[in-house]
Protein backbone atom coordinates (compact mmCIF):
# COMPACT_ATOMS: atom_id res chain seq x y z
CA UNK A 1 0.00 0.00 0.00
CA UNK A 2 1.47 3.05 -1.45
CA UNK A 3 2.27 6.19 1.37
CA UNK A 4 0.03 9.84 0.81
CA UNK A 5 3.11 12.84 1.11
CA UNK A 6 0.98 15.09 2.56
CA UNK A 7 2.31 19.22 2.03
CA UNK A 8 2.44 21.00 4.81
CA UNK A 9 3.78 24.07 4.64
CA UNK A 10 7.29 24.21 3.97
CA UNK A 11 6.89 20.36 5.53
CA UNK A 12 5.78 17.11 3.66
CA UNK A 13 4.19 14.66 6.11
CA UNK A 14 4.33 11.16 4.93
CA UNK A 15 2.82 9.12 7.92
CA UNK A 16 2.68 5.17 7.10
CA UNK A 17 -0.68 3.71 7.22
CA UNK A 18 0.03 -0.13 7.39
CA UNK A 19 3.11 -2.61 7.17
CA UNK A 20 5.23 -1.63 4.12
CA UNK A 21 7.12 -4.03 1.53
CA UNK A 22 10.15 -3.30 0.14
CA UNK A 23 8.56 -1.95 -3.31
CA UNK A 24 6.52 0.42 -1.22
CA UNK A 25 9.55 1.61 0.51
CA UNK A 26 11.53 2.20 -2.50
CA UNK A 27 8.50 4.30 -3.99
CA UNK A 28 8.13 6.44 -1.04
CA UNK A 29 12.12 7.25 -1.51
CA UNK A 30 11.21 8.20 -5.27
CA UNK A 31 8.28 10.21 -4.06
CA UNK A 32 9.62 12.33 -1.92
CA UNK A 33 13.04 13.11 -3.89
CA UNK A 34 10.57 14.64 -6.46
CA UNK A 35 8.25 16.66 -4.03
CA UNK A 36 11.00 18.46 -2.15
CA UNK A 37 11.81 20.00 -5.29
CA UNK A 38 8.48 20.20 -6.69
CA UNK A 39 7.44 21.86 -3.42
CA UNK A 40 10.75 23.24 -2.23
CA UNK A 41 10.19 21.88 0.74
CA UNK A 42 12.58 22.30 3.62
CA UNK A 43 11.60 19.52 6.24
CA UNK A 44 10.42 15.82 5.61
CA UNK A 45 8.35 13.93 8.83
CA UNK A 46 7.84 10.58 8.11
CA UNK A 47 5.63 9.06 10.87
CA UNK A 48 6.46 5.44 11.73
CA UNK A 49 4.61 4.59 14.67
CA UNK A 50 2.34 1.98 12.87
CA UNK A 51 5.11 0.08 12.09
CA UNK A 52 5.45 -2.72 14.84
CA UNK A 53 9.13 -3.80 12.96
CA UNK A 54 11.93 -2.22 11.24
CA UNK A 55 14.37 -4.43 9.18
CA UNK A 56 17.23 -3.71 7.75
CA UNK A 57 16.06 -2.43 4.86
CA UNK A 58 13.69 -0.80 5.59
CA UNK A 59 16.14 1.30 8.41
CA UNK A 60 18.77 1.45 5.17
CA UNK A 61 15.80 2.99 3.43
CA UNK A 62 14.76 5.63 5.78
CA UNK A 63 18.40 7.22 6.32
CA UNK A 64 19.01 6.80 2.27
CA UNK A 65 15.82 9.20 2.00
CA UNK A 66 17.24 11.45 4.60
CA UNK A 67 20.28 11.58 3.37
CA UNK A 68 18.37 12.02 -0.20
CA UNK A 69 16.60 15.20 0.89
CA UNK A 70 19.38 16.65 2.97
CA UNK A 71 21.03 16.93 -0.58
CA UNK A 72 17.90 18.71 -1.82
CA UNK A 73 18.10 21.22 0.79
CA UNK A 74 15.40 19.33 3.28
CA UNK A 75 15.39 18.12 7.03
CA UNK A 76 14.19 14.44 8.03
CA UNK A 77 12.83 13.66 11.38
CA UNK A 78 11.56 10.01 11.99
CA UNK A 79 8.84 9.70 14.37
CA UNK A 80 7.05 7.33 16.28
CA UNK A 81 9.46 4.93 16.88
CA UNK A 82 7.76 2.59 19.35
CA UNK A 83 9.85 1.25 22.50
CA UNK A 84 9.73 -2.70 21.08
CA UNK A 85 10.71 -1.69 17.50
CA UNK A 86 13.91 0.61 19.26
CA UNK A 87 14.84 -2.09 21.47
CA UNK A 88 14.53 -4.62 18.77
CA UNK A 89 16.76 -2.05 15.97
CA UNK A 90 19.37 -1.95 18.82
CA UNK A 91 19.37 -5.32 19.08
CA UNK A 92 20.08 -6.31 15.63
CA UNK A 93 22.72 -3.51 15.63
CA UNK A 94 20.13 -0.87 13.07
CA UNK A 95 20.99 2.61 13.78
CA UNK A 96 19.89 5.69 12.15
CA UNK A 97 22.83 8.17 12.77
CA UNK A 98 22.54 11.47 11.76
CA UNK A 99 19.17 11.52 11.20
CA UNK A 100 16.53 12.98 13.47
CA UNK A 101 14.42 11.17 16.05
CA UNK A 102 10.91 12.43 17.47
CA UNK A 103 8.49 10.57 20.02
CA UNK A 104 5.66 11.11 17.29
CA UNK A 105 4.27 13.92 14.55
CA UNK A 106 3.82 17.04 17.16
CA UNK A 107 7.59 16.77 18.61
CA UNK A 108 8.74 16.16 14.74
CA UNK A 109 7.03 19.40 13.87
CA UNK A 110 8.60 21.40 16.18
CA UNK A 111 11.43 20.07 15.75
CA UNK A 112 11.87 20.34 11.86
CA UNK A 113 10.36 24.04 12.96
CA UNK A 114 13.38 24.87 15.34
CA UNK A 115 15.73 22.95 12.81
CA UNK A 116 14.67 25.55 9.50
CA UNK A 117 14.22 28.73 11.55
CA UNK A 118 17.76 28.01 13.22
CA UNK A 119 19.43 27.52 9.60
CA UNK A 120 17.21 30.46 8.25
CA UNK A 121 18.92 33.01 11.47
CA UNK A 122 22.18 31.38 10.69
CA UNK A 123 21.77 31.53 7.19
CA UNK A 124 20.94 35.59 7.61
CA UNK B 1 9.72 -33.93 61.00
CA UNK B 2 10.86 -37.68 60.32
CA UNK B 3 12.28 -37.06 57.46
CA UNK B 4 15.17 -34.66 56.44
CA UNK B 5 13.62 -32.79 53.56
CA UNK B 6 14.47 -33.95 49.33
CA UNK B 7 15.28 -30.59 47.22
CA UNK B 8 12.36 -30.01 45.07
CA UNK B 9 14.80 -29.71 42.31
CA UNK B 10 16.32 -33.23 42.52
CA UNK B 11 16.23 -34.83 39.14
CA UNK B 12 19.09 -31.63 38.50
CA UNK B 13 21.32 -33.55 41.26
CA UNK B 14 20.95 -36.32 38.15
CA UNK B 15 19.71 -39.44 39.74
CA UNK B 16 17.60 -41.71 37.31
CA UNK B 17 18.70 -45.30 37.38
CA UNK B 18 20.89 -44.43 33.95
CA UNK B 19 23.09 -41.65 36.05
CA UNK B 20 23.29 -44.00 38.90
CA UNK B 21 24.58 -46.95 37.06
CA UNK B 22 27.19 -43.73 35.82
CA UNK B 23 28.04 -42.28 39.30
CA UNK B 24 28.92 -46.00 39.93
CA UNK B 25 31.15 -46.41 36.66
CA UNK B 26 32.69 -43.72 37.50
CA UNK B 27 34.34 -45.15 40.66
CA UNK B 28 34.67 -48.57 38.82
CA UNK B 29 32.08 -50.05 41.04
CA UNK B 30 32.09 -54.47 40.41
CA UNK B 31 29.44 -56.84 41.13
CA UNK B 32 32.74 -58.11 43.36
CA UNK B 33 33.25 -55.19 45.37
CA UNK B 34 29.17 -55.98 46.27
CA UNK B 35 30.38 -59.55 46.97
CA UNK B 36 33.39 -58.48 49.23
CA UNK B 37 31.42 -55.27 51.20
CA UNK B 38 28.45 -58.02 52.18
CA UNK B 39 32.05 -60.21 54.23
CA UNK B 40 31.90 -57.13 56.21
CA UNK B 41 28.37 -56.26 56.79
CA UNK B 42 28.22 -57.95 60.31
CA UNK B 43 31.34 -55.96 61.21
CA UNK B 44 30.22 -52.28 60.57
CA UNK B 45 26.46 -52.99 61.93
CA UNK B 46 27.54 -54.15 65.04
CA UNK B 47 30.06 -51.18 65.15
CA UNK B 48 27.93 -48.92 63.55
CA UNK B 49 27.77 -46.33 66.82
CA UNK B 50 30.92 -46.44 67.11
CA UNK B 51 31.49 -45.01 63.76
CA UNK B 52 29.05 -42.54 63.68
CA UNK B 53 30.65 -40.68 66.83
CA UNK B 54 33.76 -40.62 65.27
CA UNK B 55 32.34 -38.99 62.55
CA UNK B 56 30.45 -36.16 64.68
CA UNK B 57 33.44 -36.21 67.75
CA UNK B 58 35.66 -34.47 64.63
CA UNK B 59 32.91 -32.71 63.44
CA UNK B 60 32.46 -31.20 66.98
CA UNK B 61 36.31 -29.94 67.48
CA UNK B 62 35.92 -27.98 64.23
CA UNK B 63 34.34 -24.48 64.78
CA UNK B 64 32.92 -24.50 61.13
CA UNK B 65 31.00 -27.12 61.87
CA UNK B 66 29.21 -25.26 64.73
CA UNK B 67 26.45 -24.98 62.58
CA UNK B 68 25.44 -28.50 62.79
CA UNK B 69 27.01 -29.48 65.85
CA UNK B 70 25.22 -26.52 68.29
CA UNK B 71 22.12 -27.10 66.57
CA UNK B 72 20.23 -30.19 68.77
CA UNK B 73 17.60 -30.91 66.38
CA UNK B 74 19.88 -30.58 62.99
CA UNK B 75 22.16 -32.52 65.04
CA UNK B 76 19.65 -35.32 66.48
CA UNK B 77 18.40 -35.86 62.57
CA UNK B 78 22.16 -35.94 61.00
CA UNK B 79 22.93 -38.72 63.83
CA UNK B 80 19.92 -40.58 62.62
CA UNK B 81 20.48 -40.33 59.02
CA UNK B 82 24.17 -40.91 59.13
CA UNK B 83 23.36 -44.14 60.85
CA UNK B 84 20.86 -45.31 58.50
CA UNK B 85 23.68 -44.18 55.85
CA UNK B 86 25.95 -46.30 57.78
CA UNK B 87 23.58 -49.49 57.58
CA UNK B 88 22.62 -49.40 54.51
CA UNK B 89 26.32 -48.80 52.66
CA UNK B 90 27.12 -52.36 53.59
CA UNK B 91 23.60 -54.14 52.42
CA UNK B 92 24.86 -53.62 48.49
CA UNK B 93 21.79 -51.95 47.29
CA UNK B 94 23.25 -48.85 45.79
CA UNK B 95 19.82 -47.39 44.24
CA UNK B 96 17.54 -44.77 44.03
CA UNK B 97 16.54 -44.79 47.28
CA UNK B 98 20.32 -45.02 49.04
CA UNK B 99 21.05 -42.41 46.39
CA UNK B 100 17.96 -40.20 47.74
CA UNK B 101 19.51 -41.17 51.33
CA UNK B 102 22.52 -39.55 50.55
CA UNK B 103 20.78 -36.15 49.18
CA UNK B 104 18.63 -35.97 52.31
CA UNK B 105 21.90 -35.55 54.79
CA UNK B 106 23.98 -33.00 51.86
CA UNK B 107 20.60 -30.95 51.83
CA UNK B 108 20.74 -31.18 55.55
CA UNK B 109 25.00 -30.20 56.10
CA UNK B 110 23.89 -27.52 53.40
CA UNK B 111 21.34 -26.17 55.55
CA UNK B 112 23.78 -26.30 58.79
CA UNK B 113 26.33 -24.37 56.36
CA UNK B 114 29.03 -27.51 56.92
CA UNK B 115 31.48 -27.28 53.96
CA UNK B 116 32.57 -29.47 52.19
CA UNK B 117 36.13 -29.59 53.24
CA UNK B 118 34.87 -29.79 56.69
CA UNK B 119 32.87 -32.56 55.47
CA UNK B 120 35.53 -34.49 53.93
CA UNK B 121 38.19 -34.56 56.97
CA UNK B 122 35.40 -35.85 59.10
CA UNK B 123 34.52 -38.68 56.67
CA UNK B 124 37.69 -39.62 55.59
CA UNK B 125 37.92 -40.10 60.10
CA UNK B 126 34.85 -42.57 59.85
CA UNK B 127 36.31 -44.50 56.88
CA UNK B 128 39.89 -44.66 58.47
CA UNK B 129 37.91 -46.14 61.69
CA UNK B 130 35.99 -48.63 59.54
CA UNK B 131 39.40 -49.63 57.78
CA UNK B 132 41.44 -49.98 60.68
CA UNK B 133 38.46 -52.85 62.46
CA UNK B 134 38.35 -54.35 58.48
CA UNK B 135 42.08 -54.86 58.42
CA UNK B 136 41.81 -55.86 62.61
CA UNK B 137 39.08 -58.63 61.29
CA UNK B 138 41.33 -60.12 58.05
CA UNK B 139 44.29 -59.95 60.66
CA UNK B 140 45.45 -63.48 59.12
CA UNK B 141 44.73 -62.12 55.58
CA UNK B 142 45.45 -58.63 54.82
CA UNK B 143 45.59 -58.53 51.00
CA UNK B 144 41.85 -59.46 51.12
CA UNK B 145 41.11 -56.94 53.86
CA UNK B 146 42.81 -54.58 51.81
CA UNK B 147 40.44 -55.45 49.02
CA UNK B 148 36.86 -55.19 51.13
CA UNK B 149 38.04 -51.36 52.43
CA UNK B 150 38.76 -50.91 48.54
CA UNK B 151 35.47 -51.89 47.43
CA UNK B 152 33.62 -50.21 50.65
CA UNK B 153 35.74 -46.94 49.61
CA UNK B 154 34.20 -46.75 45.80
CA UNK B 155 30.75 -46.33 47.29
CA UNK B 156 32.61 -44.08 49.73
CA UNK B 157 33.93 -42.07 47.01
CA UNK B 158 30.23 -42.50 45.09
CA UNK B 159 28.89 -40.86 48.95
CA UNK B 160 31.06 -37.99 48.54
CA UNK B 161 30.68 -36.55 44.86
CA UNK B 162 26.77 -36.58 45.36
CA UNK B 163 27.19 -35.10 49.05
CA UNK B 164 29.52 -32.72 46.96
CA UNK B 165 27.07 -32.52 43.94
CA UNK B 166 24.21 -31.58 46.99
CA UNK B 167 26.06 -29.07 48.53
CA UNK B 168 27.05 -27.45 45.23
CA UNK B 169 23.29 -27.59 44.23
CA UNK B 170 22.19 -25.86 47.08
CA UNK B 171 24.61 -23.21 46.93
CA UNK B 172 24.25 -22.49 43.43
CA UNK B 173 19.97 -22.18 44.23
CA UNK B 174 20.72 -19.76 46.78
CA UNK B 175 22.98 -17.59 44.12
CA UNK B 176 19.77 -18.29 42.10
CA UNK B 177 17.43 -16.29 44.74
CA UNK B 178 19.51 -13.39 45.18
CA UNK B 179 20.25 -12.65 41.90
CA UNK B 180 15.92 -12.57 41.57
CA UNK B 181 16.06 -10.66 44.65
CA UNK B 182 18.73 -8.59 43.15
CA UNK B 183 16.71 -8.04 39.48
CA UNK B 184 13.04 -7.31 41.65
CA UNK B 185 15.02 -4.48 43.02
CA UNK B 186 12.97 -1.81 41.35
CA UNK B 187 14.55 0.49 39.34
CA UNK B 188 12.26 3.98 39.06
CA UNK B 189 12.23 6.39 36.34
CA UNK B 190 11.59 9.62 37.71
CA UNK B 191 10.05 12.62 36.22
CA UNK B 192 11.97 15.54 37.85
CA UNK B 193 10.29 17.94 35.50
CA UNK B 194 8.45 18.72 32.22
CA UNK B 195 10.57 16.20 29.82
CA UNK B 196 13.50 15.42 32.22
CA UNK B 197 13.41 12.29 33.75
CA UNK B 198 16.03 10.79 35.75
CA UNK B 199 17.20 6.86 36.02
CA UNK B 200 19.21 5.84 38.80
CA UNK B 201 20.63 2.58 38.65
CA UNK B 202 21.68 0.71 41.46
CA UNK B 203 23.23 -3.11 41.58
CA UNK B 204 24.22 -5.45 38.82
CA UNK B 205 23.34 -4.86 35.72
CA UNK B 206 22.82 -8.17 33.84
CA UNK B 207 21.72 -8.78 30.08
CA UNK B 208 18.26 -9.61 31.85
CA UNK B 209 18.30 -6.33 34.12
CA UNK B 210 19.59 -4.37 31.23
CA UNK B 211 16.55 -5.31 29.03
CA UNK B 212 14.19 -4.61 32.14
CA UNK B 213 15.62 -1.45 32.59
CA UNK B 214 15.35 -0.11 28.83
CA UNK B 215 11.95 -1.52 28.63
CA UNK B 216 11.38 0.26 31.17
CA UNK B 217 12.70 3.54 30.07
CA UNK B 218 11.16 3.75 26.94
CA UNK B 219 8.13 3.13 28.43
CA UNK B 220 8.26 6.01 30.77
CA UNK B 221 9.65 8.49 27.57
CA UNK B 222 6.71 7.55 25.78
CA UNK B 223 4.32 8.40 28.98
CA UNK B 224 6.36 11.59 30.02
CA UNK B 225 7.10 12.61 26.77
CA UNK B 226 10.68 12.53 27.37
CA UNK B 227 13.12 14.75 25.69
CA UNK B 228 15.92 14.38 27.93
CA UNK B 229 16.96 11.49 30.25
CA UNK B 230 19.79 11.62 32.64
CA UNK B 231 21.36 8.06 33.94
CA UNK B 232 23.05 8.20 37.32
CA UNK B 233 25.35 4.90 37.51
CA UNK B 234 27.27 5.95 40.67
CA UNK B 235 25.09 2.79 42.25
CA UNK B 236 26.23 0.30 39.69
CA UNK B 237 28.69 -2.17 41.35
CA UNK B 238 30.61 -2.77 38.25
CA UNK B 239 30.94 -1.56 34.83
CA UNK B 240 32.64 -3.54 32.69
CA UNK B 241 32.56 -3.88 28.93
CA UNK B 242 29.58 -5.72 28.72
CA UNK B 243 27.68 -3.55 31.18
CA UNK B 244 28.73 -0.34 29.07
CA UNK B 245 27.27 -2.03 25.92
CA UNK B 246 24.14 -2.04 27.79
CA UNK B 247 24.28 1.05 28.46
CA UNK B 248 25.00 2.00 24.70
CA UNK B 249 22.06 0.36 23.99
CA UNK B 250 20.04 1.76 26.18
CA UNK B 251 20.86 4.79 24.68
CA UNK B 252 20.94 4.29 20.95
CA UNK B 253 16.93 3.04 21.98
CA UNK B 254 16.21 6.16 23.77
CA UNK B 255 17.29 8.50 21.05
CA UNK B 256 15.75 6.12 18.38
CA UNK B 257 12.09 7.39 20.41
CA UNK B 258 13.75 11.26 20.11
CA UNK B 259 15.21 11.34 23.60
CA UNK B 260 18.76 12.18 24.41
CA UNK B 261 20.41 10.32 27.57
CA UNK B 262 23.22 11.63 29.67
CA UNK B 263 24.92 9.50 31.68
CA UNK B 264 26.69 10.74 35.10
CA UNK B 265 28.29 9.02 37.51
CA UNK B 266 31.23 7.06 36.08
CA UNK B 267 33.67 7.22 38.74
CA UNK B 268 37.37 8.07 38.21
CA UNK B 269 38.21 4.01 38.57
CA UNK B 270 35.25 3.11 35.92
CA UNK B 271 36.22 5.64 33.64
CA UNK B 272 39.97 4.37 33.53
CA UNK B 273 39.38 0.59 33.10
CA UNK B 274 37.04 1.76 30.49
CA UNK B 275 39.11 2.95 28.59
CA UNK B 276 41.87 0.55 29.33
CA UNK B 277 39.13 -1.91 27.86
CA UNK B 278 38.99 0.05 25.02
CA UNK B 279 35.29 0.39 25.44
CA UNK B 280 34.26 3.25 22.80
CA UNK B 281 31.76 5.97 24.45
CA UNK B 282 32.29 8.63 21.93
CA UNK B 283 28.22 8.01 21.38
CA UNK B 284 27.41 9.11 24.96
CA UNK B 285 26.72 12.18 26.34
CA UNK B 286 28.16 12.44 29.67
CA UNK B 287 28.53 15.00 32.54
CA UNK B 288 30.63 13.78 36.03
CA UNK B 289 27.97 13.49 38.70
CA UNK B 290 24.20 13.58 38.73
CA UNK B 291 24.27 17.72 39.83
CA UNK B 292 26.24 18.31 36.51
CA UNK B 293 24.31 16.04 34.32
CA UNK B 294 21.24 17.77 35.70
CA UNK B 295 22.12 21.30 35.37
CA UNK B 296 23.01 20.53 31.61
CA UNK B 297 19.71 18.98 31.23
CA UNK B 298 17.96 21.91 32.05
CA UNK B 299 20.19 24.36 29.97
CA UNK B 300 19.32 21.75 27.10
CA UNK B 301 15.77 22.13 27.78
CA UNK B 302 16.30 25.82 28.07
CA UNK B 303 15.53 25.70 31.92
CA UNK B 304 17.45 28.45 34.24
CA UNK B 305 17.22 28.19 37.45
CA UNK B 306 17.76 31.65 39.35
CA UNK B 307 17.88 32.24 43.06
CA UNK B 308 14.89 33.73 45.09
CA UNK B 309 16.70 36.68 45.58
CA UNK B 310 17.48 37.25 41.99
CA UNK B 311 15.81 40.04 39.60
CA UNK B 312 15.19 37.94 36.67
CA UNK B 313 11.65 35.70 37.33
CA UNK B 314 12.51 31.89 38.82
CA UNK B 315 12.65 28.96 37.16
CA UNK B 316 10.54 27.88 34.82
CA UNK B 317 11.43 29.98 31.96
CA UNK B 318 11.84 28.58 28.86
CA UNK B 319 14.49 30.45 26.86
CA UNK B 320 15.30 27.87 24.23
CA UNK B 321 14.98 24.50 23.10
CA UNK B 322 17.57 21.97 22.82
Amino acid sequence: MPVPILKQGQMLIASMQSNLNDQDLMQLKDEIAGKIGRFKSRGVVLDVSILDVLDSFATRTLRSIAETARLRGAETVIVGIQPDVAIAMVQLGLTLDGVMTALDLEEGIDLLVASIEGSRQGGS
Amino acid sequence: MTDGPLPSDLDRLQLSPHDIERRKAFVDFQPDDAARIATIKDLVVRNVDRYSSTFFDHLATTEEAFGLTRSRSLLEQAKRLKHEHLIAMVQGDYGRDYMEQRVRLGVLYSRAALNARVFLGAFHLLMRAIGADIIKQYANAPGNGFDCFMSLKKIGFVDIGLIVDVLIAERERTINLQQDAIRELSTPVLQLRDRLLILPMIGVIDSRRARQLTDGLLLSIRANRAKIVVMDITGVAAVDSKVANHLIQTVAAARLMGASVIVTGISADVAQSLVALGVDLTSIRTMNDLQGGLEEAERLLGYKVVHADGATPASGSRLTRG
